[in-house]
């Protein structure tokens, strides 16, 4: 969070609240304490980081650790995509710069909901952000990319073992389209896999909300 | 030594108790005869007593029951009807005993997960048609105030030319009608209207192209409803005397004031009293009134004209929303009034709608809520 919040927001109390109800599959908890993140001020982007893809890791580690079952965390990534919707108001009454970004899951990637995070703060930051959803077919982002012109393509992956199709996917991209930008990312590069990406011409990894800020200032945010 | 029968009793015990497998017995005649604690949990009591072919979900009336059961080397998948009121699909496994059949059944978790997988799917689908739907709704908003741009430009250019028109045409027609033919006289009338009902139209874009774009500026003041009727009556009388049509303007609780624009109001009142006269003939009459309810001021105009029908009402407040109605007197008018009124009373926080049968009559009202610090 790297703005002046409202007084007497307590983030780690909201935050709990949030991931206990996502253990729980309880969504109305999770709706509640998700509008008190967005009505605090905090920013978008920190709801986003701070708060959902924070408790989306901590729920992957629960799964992974055995302490919770799959069908919570497919419920928990539910209720969390479902909540996204109700920044979409505010989302896309921003003013647009003429920039655009094409953002995809890449193919045998069933977790979208980062790709769409992804899509979202392109959008927050003036940008079109084109999402195309999990498991989608390259041949179908090189249509997309072929109709669109954008500046972008952003891959995501969330599970270590589709990072090869992040290569395969970026390497078919740049050889259809040499100059755009390619981005890559999720948590699938959470322990490590960057510098294999990154070896590909005008390819970079970025892994927090954070860093993608960055680029998108780097690279023209608002006219 | 789990043949041990202390021990295979205890496991028995154990697994008929607690594991969600039902087991039910049936007869030679394929009848439940008894049922473990889950089934009769999961069926409900009734299912014992009743043929298992009852309680089998086959619309289409295609399954061989008694020949399922005595297939004892197959699962079978076989939907139930449930107690909570579902059918539920369950693996059934048919064993022979001496006395008859077990029945030995689960929820068919392969269902259940392939379930699960698809309202995930369809979660996402639908998570996703939303997004592009904001998507949309923004793109279009965009286009919108391009072409309230695009209108308000090409508006403004016009007015002018059209302004010349009107003034020099006038000149001539005061100055040298007396020397023009009467048929020339009349040729330059024609153009004269022509250009009176384009600089309206002009007028109205505008004003639409400036609401539209969110630009409307209030100036809020206080007013009672009689402050505002009084800066339209005149005009409105003169609109409605022209065409011989006489207006009634019935006396209103005067003691209650509510912040608005009073001018922006007026035209409200103006497009909706040349509306009703419009749609009414020679010797009819135009009401208009206003009254409070509640916390709402509410005024209403209602004309003794041929009334609008269900269909046309849906549409009677958009731009450009023509209905069947034909203006009595084949009068011109932009299309543009009625959703003028709309967004100034929308900009009030009001609503507008219209109650009318064909044949007798419309009353068009709009509302006005009353801010916190404007109740008495």
């Amino acid at each position: 969070m790297n703005q002046p919040v409202k007084p007497g927001f307590a983030p780690e109390e909201v935050y709990r609240t949030y991931l206990r109800g996502l253990l729980a599959h309880d969504h109305q908890t999770c709706r509640a304490s998700f509008l008190q993140w967005l009505e605090a001020d905090a920013g978008l982007r920190s709801t986003y980081e701070d708060l959902v893809r924070r408790s989306l890791y901590e729920v992957g580690d629960l799964w992974e650790r055995g302490r919770i079952s799959v069908a919570t965390e497919h419920l928990a990534t539910a209720i969390s995509e479902s909540l996204l919707n109700l920044t979409y108001p505010r989302l896309f009454a921003q003013p647009r710069n003429g920039k655009s970004a094409v953002v995809t899951c890449v193919p045998n990637e069933y977790h979208q909901i980062g790709g769409k995070m992804v899509a979202d703060l392109f959008e927050l930051n003036g940008w079109r952000g084109y999402f195309l959803g999990a498991n989608c077919p390259v041949g179908d982002v090189i249509k997309l990319v072929a109709a669109k012109r954008p500046e972008v393509v952003a891959l995501s992956a969330a599970t270590s073992f589709n990072l090869a199709k992040v290569v395969s996917a970026a390497t078919e991209i740049r050889a259809a389209f040499p100059d755009v930008a390619i981005l890559v990312g999720g948590q699938a590069f959470r322990w490590g896999g960057r510098e294999r990406v990154e070896r590909l011409p005008g390819v970079r990894c970025l892994t927090s909300l954070g860093e993608l800020e960055a680029w998108i200032t780097e690279h023209g945010k608002h006219v | 030594m789990f043949d041990r029968p202390d021990i295979a009793k205890a496991l028995q015990t154990y697994v008929l108790d607690t594991a969600p497998v039902m087991a039910l017995l049936l007869d030679a005649e394929d009848r439940v005869v008894d049922a473990n604690d889950h089934a009769r949990r999961v069926l409900g009591a009734g299912a014992v007593g009743r043929p298992l072919a009852e309680q089998i979900v086959d619309f289409h009336h295609t399954l061989d029951v008694p020949a399922i059961i005595r297939q004892g080397d197959t699962v079978h998948r076989l939907t139930l009807n449930t107690a909570a009121g579902r059918p539920e699909t369950f693996g059934f496994r048919f064993f022979s005993v001496s006395v008859g059949t077990l029945a030995l059944a689960s929820l068919d978790f392969q269902e259940q997960v392939e379930l699960r997988e698809q309202v995930l799917a369809l979660n996402r689908e639908l998570n996703n048609l939303t997004r592009q739907l904001y998507q949309a709704n923004a793109e279009l908003r965009e286009l919108n105030q391009l072409k309230n741009q695009f209108l308000g430009m090409a508006a403004h250019d016009l007015r002018k030319p059209i302004g010349l028109i009107m003034t020099y045409g006038g000149f001539v027609l005061d100055e040298a009608g007396a020397q023009l033919s009467g048929e020339h006289r009349e040729y330059l009338q024609t153009c004269l209207r022509a250009a009176r009902g384009m600089k309206q139209l002009i007028d109205d874009f505008l004003d639409l192209a400036v609401i539209e774009s969110g630009q409307l500026r209030l100036n809020l003041a206080s007013a009672t409803a009689r402050e505002i009727i009084a800066g339209a009556e005149p005009v409105a009388r003169l609109v409605a005397a022209k065409k011989g049509i006489t207006l009634l303007v019935e006396e209103v609780d005067d003691t209650r004031r509510l912040r608005v624009d009073a001018s922006k109001l007026q035209q409200v009142l103006l497009n909706l009293v040349g509306n009703a006269v419009e749609h009414s003939v020679s010797g009819q009459r135009v009401w208009l009134t206003s009254r409070w309810e509640g916390q709402n001021l509410v005024f209403a105009v209602r004309d003794e004209g041929p009334g609008i029908t269900p269909e046309d009402q849906s549409r009677l407040f958009t731009a450009f929303g023509r209905t069947g109605q034909r203006k009595t007197a084949g009068e011109r008018s932009t299309g543009l009034g009625l959703a003028i009124a709309r967004l100034v009373v929308e900009a009030h926080g009001g609503r507008i709608w219209v109650e009318s049968r064909p044949g007798h009559g419309a009353t068009f009202l709009f509302s006005l809520p009353t801010k916190e610090e404007e109740k008495p």
